[in-house]
């Protein structure tokens, strides 16, 4: 088995160091602060004469964030301080209008919707975990990763120890092809099938970013965060030649037309993938590359789930699965739904714990990893949310790989690599928390547990099933 | 300089006090529209804003504003009565009966409140003494109880002790021997909705010298709430814990605080089996307190999907009756109460809501900086005096009175004179998903007064228990 890096004999606690990552580009504020000037010159006036000019009572503002602050008061507010609390409008709702700044509300797409946008740069920028007050604001359910729930128990802990016992829950994963079973003879050598996988600490990877968002430091950025996480990154053949990439945290993505291109690799790749399945250049790697892992990518195309059987038949034993940028399989379907049915197909035929499920498109929070696991993946290839990160710009609808235009700046590199390691620090944060909820000590423990979910259908049938008008 | 003896604090206080006030009268009314940037999903501008109302008059708006359901497009928002026939109304309000018993259980001390409900755990730290003390003397003048959440009693609500839950939770900040004495209710907290399995944590700016004292701490360092109690990993465990509390305090009935997993109705049988006098499920959509967000959509059911769980698997288990249920989580108006309780509930806990009738616009802001700037969730010697407790009291107390009425004319219109027939009775709600509420995000102006909602007035005297 290879592990990627850290063969220390001693036990060292996984960890992402964070460190803030202020935006580089201006990101809109969340607010418009509108102040009638004339209204508050007269409320000013008004304030002197009546508190007999004390000046500490009349310049005393509703703004405990500044926002007037500044030195000329509300005559110049200072907007990029609002947190939309409201005071200033209820206290002078003649005076100050306070607005959703359409800047802002704009980012993103249908599915990239700005409050995912809001919180991948949060995160990003301070690698932490979002913490709010007052409860959830958001729509009841939904569709997809929206109507599904995590588990969580009130009395079992993943461990008595710790204060949460959080900290010992590991979120490492294998990928590779593993046998059923391990054989020793009787010197305690193994013997027969030996698991041909990798480990990484987290059960995310990047994906290729799609033509369109490529630049030099994108690359770089993809790299060296990949290399500093303990992780991986795919990328296609011909930009790893072309930078010139030595890396085995580097995935080259092959097309059938890199065929010829494979022997100008400057290194021995820990894990391949496959563009789309051919037999013969599968072969072709596999001769080539005899150590590597091999993966195929196979999109979510109606019976996806009989060509994956098929290709478990030709000793593949890593898959990723890929769904639109919006979620969706080829014929509409949520990929939530196809990833059940491509990790159940396998579970039907004894296969599942040979194979890997690596999957990507329409994952793009911190919850979707888990739930996505939940339905059957081990790990997940991180597409869009990588942009979001590092402040690229939807236009218009980013469907899928072919179909989306981002508007994507030079950005330092070292900037870009914290903030995804920013981004990936808090959402394993994150996923530590749904996990410990459960009592869970080991992130390879969710996978395909769908019994420690809750569907939205399920439930609304269980609880809502007897009432009038219910399926109408 | 003094003017009208009163000191510049006193004088900045007094002019952003009156100044909101008016605020809270002034924009529900309507005359500047809707403020644009108020509301979500759940607590939608219409709900914040006719709250605001209640809590000035004691009835629901009659301008057009929407106080009974939200925009979330699910739960509570989509479903709706099964009103009868208006010739088959009951026409005497002051038969409808809408108080009910804490104590299921054929011994220990019988408690009746005189509305379903009761205020949810909001600890001394998380918000100010002031709010407490506002909640806590309205649940007085109601009847009921207000929970002292997970921080001891400051020494102003002590005198309230008759009206006050206290509430043991894993980090038992506050706990002692005494305060559990105090009590003719205790709490255990197992669980917390808005973050369920996680535990609780106040930041150490709210972690003030008093805040310190009562939880017998360090002033001004972070405080966590382990999750869970570490000496429970079994409904043994669990029943060991109840039968400490009792040792202490006999009397008291024993109220059991719980998440709502998959299995949160084997949770239900086992608090049952425990000793439980009342079961409080609390959903993850609701809540006061600061909470990763991951938590609050993600992790456990909402009260909505649970309510019905746990209802039929008591009623199948034979032990109902003995059990109350209290539901909490997203119960934000009357109509939430009265759906709760069709759906299974006995009653439900209220927390945002309380809050909101003090004034919170729902702005997420509660742990940032000096916290709420509305003098709520905060420990901020100048923001917590925005909240007088006489004040605020009354306007806690005017959205009590306002829901009793709703809830009174719910039952008259379905025939029904206590609110405890009401219970489980499922088929007479309608599910009806293309809900006119779920258009209402976006929502319209508030209307003019001649387009006024009727409200029935037969049933506005509200029967004294
Ligand atoms: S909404 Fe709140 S943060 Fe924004 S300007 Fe007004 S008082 Fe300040
Ligand atoms: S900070 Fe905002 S959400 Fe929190 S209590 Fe105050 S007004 Fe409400």
């Amino acid at each position: 088995m290879v592990t990627l890096s850290r063969n220390e004999p001693e036990y060292v606690r996984y960890e992402i160091k964070i460190q803030p990552a202020p935006d580089v580009i201006p990101f809109p504020s969340r607010f418009k602060v509108r102040v009638k000037k004339h209204r508050l010159a007269g409320l000013l006036l008004k304030e002197l004469v009546h508190y007999r000019g004390q000046k500490e009572v009349v310049t005393s503002r509703p703004c405990v964030y500044g926002v007037f602050s500044g030195p000329v008061g509300g005559f110049a507010p200072r907007e990029d301080k609002c947190v939309g609390c409201l005071r200033c409008t209820t206290q002078y709702p003649e005076m100050v209008e306070i607005f959703r700044n359409p800047d802002r509300e704009n980012l993103g797409d249908s599915h990239f919707t700005r409050e995912y946008v809001d919180s991948v740069h949060y995160e990003s920028q301070s690698g932490r975990v979002p913490v709010r007050g007052a409860g959830y604001r958001g729509k009841f359910g939904g569709e997809g990763w929206d109507g599904m729930w995590t588990d969580m128990s009130e009395i079992v802990r993943p461990t008595r120890d710790g204060i949460h016992g959080r900290e010992f829950i590991s979120t490492a994963v294998d990928i590779g092809e593993k046998p059923l079973l391990l054989q020793f003879n009787s010197e305690g050598i193994m013997v027969g099938e030996t698991p041909h996988c990798l480990t990484i600490p987290i059960p995310m990877l990047f994906d290729a970013p799609p033509p369109s968002a490529r630049t030099r430091a994108l690359t770089e950025i993809l790299v060296r965060s990949a290399t500093e996480t303990e992780t991986l990154c795919i990328l296609p053949l011909p930009e790893i030649l072309e930078f010139s990439i030595r890396n085995r945290h580097v995935v080259p993505l092959i097309s059938l037309s890199d065929r010829d291109k494979l022997s100008e690799l400057g290194f021995a790749p820990s894990m391949i993938e496959m563009e789309k399945w051919d037999e013969n250049l599968y072969g072709i790697i596999r001769d080539q590359f005899p150590e590597a892992i091999v993966a195929v990518r196979l999109p979510y195309s109606p019976g996806f789930e009989d060509r994956l059987l098929m290709l478990v038949d030709h000793g593949v034993g890593v898959f990723h699965l890929v769904g639109s940028y919006h979620g969706r399989g080829q014929n509409g379907e949520f990929v939530r739904d196809l990833i059940s049915a491509g990790h159940r197909a396998l579970v039907a035929v004894g296969k599942r714990d040979r194979t890997t499920l690596i999957g990507s498109g329409g994952i793009i929070a911190a919850e979707h990893v888990p739930k996505a696991i939940i339905c059957g993946l081990d790990a997940v290839a991180l597409d869009t949310p990588v942009l979001v990160a590092l402040q690229a710009r939807m236009i218009g609808e980013c469907v899928d790989w072919n179909n989306n235009q981002f508007d994507i700046r030079e950005v330092p590199v070292d900037w870009g690599v914290q903030r995804l390691k920013n981004l990936l620090a808090s959402w394993r944060d994150q996923l530590l928390e749904i996990l410990g909820a459960m009592g869970l000590r080991e992130v390879r423990r969710s996978r395909g547990e769908t019994g420690r979910a809750m569907f939205q259908e399920d439930l609304e049938i269980e609880a809502f099933g007897e009432i009038e008008g219910y399926g109408d | 300089m003094e003017i009208d003896n009163k000191t510049i604090e006193q004088l900045i206080t007094e002019k952003h006090t009156i100044a909101l006030r008016r605020g809270f009268s002034v924009w529900p009314r309507g005359e500047f529209g809707k403020p644009p940037a108020l509301g979500d999903f759940r607590w939608t501008a219409d709900l914040i804003l006719s709250t605001w109302i209640q809590a000035e008059t004691g009835k629901p708006p009659t301008n057009g504003l929407e106080y009974r359901v939200g925009a979330s497009g699910g739960g509570f928002d989509v479903l709706d009565f099964k009103f009868l026939p208006e010739d088959q109304w009951i026409t005497n309000g002051n038969l409808i009966d809408t108080s009910i018993s804490l104590n299921g259980r054929p011994y220990d001390k019988k408690i009746k409140i005189s509305v379903p409900w009761y205020g949810g755990g909001m600890s001394y730290g998380s918000i100010s003494d002031h709010v407490m003390l506002s909640r806590v003397r309205a649940a007085k003048e109601w009847g009921t109880y207000t929970s002292s959440g997970e921080g001891g009693y400051p020494d102003t609500i002590v005198p309230y002790k008759d009206n006050i839950i206290t509430q043991v939770a894993t980090g038992l900040f506050g706990v002692r021997e005494q305060t559990i004495q105090y009590a003719p209710i205790i709490e255990l907290k197992y669980a917390q909705g808005a973050k369920p399995g996680l535990g609780g944590h106040l930041l150490a700016d709210k972690s003030t010298a008093s805040v310190a004292k009562i939880r017998e701490s360090v002033p001004w360092v972070s405080l966590f709430s382990p999750f869970p109690f570490h000496s429970v990993y079994s409904v043994e465990d669990h029943k060991k814990h109840l039968d400490w509390i009792k040792t202490i305090n006999p009397a008291a009935l024993l109220c059991v605080k719980v998440s709502t997993p998959t299995d949160v109705d084997m949770v239900a049988v086992g608090s049952f089996y425990a000793g439980a006098h009342i079961l409080n499920i609390d959903g993850s959509y609701g809540s006061t307190g600061a909470a990763p967000e991951i938590a609050k959509k993600n992790i456990a059911m909402p009260v909505e999907y649970a309510i019905p769980k746990v209802h039929k698997y008591l009623v199948s288990e034979g032990i109902r009756d003995e059990l109350i249920v209290m539901a909490s989580g997203g119960i934000r108006t009357a109509y939430d109460i009265a759906k709760a309780i069709a759906l299974g509930a006995d009653g439900c806990v209220l927390g945002t809501t309380e809050l909101v009738a003090i004034g919170c616009t729902r702005c997420s802001n509660c742990e940032r900086g000096r916290g709420c700037p509305f003098g709520l969730t905060t420990t901020d010697p100048e923001l917590s005096q925005l909240v007088d407790p006489d004040w605020g009291m009354r306007r806690i107390s005017s959205v009590y009175q306002s829901f009793q009425f709703q809830l009174k004319d719910i039952l008259r219109r379905l025939g029904l004179t206590s609110i405890r027939e009401l219970r489980g009775r499922s088929d007479l709600l309608l599910y009806n998903k293309q809900h006119p509420s779920n258009d209402k995000y976006k929502m319209k102006k508030v209307s003019k007064p001649e387009e006024e909602l009727r409200v029935e007035e037969s049933v506005t005297d509200s029967v004294v228990e």
